[in-house]
């Protein structure tokens, strides 16, 4: 087990669902908030374009999917 | 929480657990597989087989990526690990999964600078701030985390960082179900699909299924409520005498996946002719190498490696357990020489794995009752 809660973070099938704080439009990376209030880094190059406020499902650091808000 | 607590509603269980019972035809046994490790976790957790009819049998596939993982692959990462000047990056669960001489948390007790990451990205920043060191990043996983590796690489690349590179050991999701779809060994009537795999995916991947095979997936969410519509989905199609894909977690997963992520694990990765899963031998077609492109990158061509193929300790039945013939229950070190603390098997590694989610939330020894 991990400290991201229930789930094993190698789990294939594991996805966080975070929203984004603040964008770093040239490396291509956002500030991400977690339900739990943990700060991450995640690649955002998958999703583009996305805002601040937006909800993405991340995992393993990078945003596979936007969520409905 | 949205999307979560009304997936968790106590009151919504008991209607689906009704509607499952309606459609479930008396005297005939029903068998799904669950193919991820995640929707192992949350039907033990939420204890969702005991909402289900006696006749209906959960089965738990392959789809931890932990648990897949062959000995031979953990001892290519200690050799490596255990190399001069090498920091060697790793998911957390990885750590634990015993090799044929002990695992990378023993390598690491032993003097290798081993190190837990997050992200592969973790493992990048890392390298630059080492430049002087080797940093090699030990990637698993299926589709899920694929792009997150293949991104990583292609940042390297384009920085510059020359001090890193990849153990490359992503598998993909449909060679294996193809694989118990065709074993001997098991009959299934239809499958729980994996849900993150397919936000990369998509759901057209899976048609094979109903169209070759004649059975129904469902692609499912990993709250409770979400597993018991899939099974309800399943019962529904069976009941009426179809079979098809259909997606239970359209809130989550688009049917065609993200495209952009199938375009960059392209550019980045090429399928092995042949890779083996624990438990299941090997497989064609189902791992994936670093592209020529990125071969300066690939630390197995960076690196002296073993290579070698190395059988399962006699007491562990992992395979049996990934192919789902036996309970891990049944399994003859489960739970005694094989725990959470001292696994034996890759499945009691990750929380995810079967033996783990039958170990963590009480399921000894014992069939369940019939209703």
């Amino acid at each position: 087990m991990n400290d991201c809660g229930d789930h094993c973070i190698t789990c294939s099938d594991e996805g966080i669902p975070m929203q984004v704080e603040r964008i770093d439009e040239a490396r291509r990376l956002a500030l991400c908030t977690a339900e739990d209030g943990s700060k991450s880094t995640v690649e955002i190059a998958l999703v583009e374009p996305v805002v601040p406020g937006d909800r993405l499902l991340v995992h393993a650091g990078v945003a596979l999917v936007g969520l409905e808000s | 929480m949205k999307y979560v607590d009304e997936f968790r509603d106590p009151e919504l269980g008991r209607v689906l657990a009704t509607e499952i019972l309606a459609a479930v035809e008396p005297g005939r046994h029903y068998k799904f597989m669950e193919v991820c490790g995640g929707h192992t976790h949350s039907i033990y957790k939420y204890g969702v087989d005991d909402l289900l009819p006696a006749n209906v049998e959960l089965v738990h596939g392959p789809g931890c990526p932990v648990c897949v993982i062959p000995m031979g692959r953990v001892d290519d990462g200690i050799a490596v690990a255990r190399e001069p000047g090498v920091i060697f990056t790793c998911f957390g669960d990885m750590m634990r999964v015993p090799g044929s001489d002990g695992s990378l948390l023993d390598a690491k007790a032993e003097g290798a600078d081993i190190r837990m990451v997050y992200s592969p990205l973790d493992a990048l920043r890392i390298a630059k701030q080492n430049p002087d060191r080797e940093v090699v990043f030990f990637a698993i996983g299926f589709e899920t985390t694929a792009p997150s590796t293949a991104l990583t690489l292609m940042r390297a690349k384009a920085e510059g960082v020359k001090n890193f590179s990849c153990i490359c050991s992503h598998v993909t999701i449909v060679p294996p179900l193809r694989a118990l779809l065709d074993s001997p060994d098991l009959r299934l009537d239809g499958f729980v699909g994996p849900g993150h795999v397919s936000t990369v995916v998509g759901v057209r991947p899976f048609e094979f299924i109903p169209a070759e095979y004649g059975k129904p997936i469902v692609v499912a969410g990993f709250e409770p409520l979400d597993v018991l519509q899939a099974i309800r989905m399943i019962l529904v199609q069976l009941a009426e005498g179809r079979c098809a894909v259909e997606n239970q977690y359209a809130r989550v997963v688009p049917y065609e996946g993200n495209q952009r992520a199938l375009e960059v694990m392209a550019e980045v990765f090429e399928l092995r002719p042949h890779f083996e899963w624990r438990g299941l031998g090997f497989i064609s077609q189902s791992g994936l190498k670093l592209s020529d492109a990125y071969a300066e990158l690939d630390a197995e061509l960076r690196f002296s490696v073993p290579g070698m193929r190395v059988a399962d300790p006699k007491a562990c039945q992992c395979g049996e357990v990934l192919k789902g013939v036996i309970k891990p229950w049944e399994c003859k070190v489960f739970g005694t020489a094989c725990t959470p603390e001292r696994p034996i098997g890759t499945c009691m590694v990750s929380s995810e794995g079967a033996c783990a989610a039958y170990y963590n939330y009480g399921r000894f020894a014992r069939e369940r009752e019939v209703v």
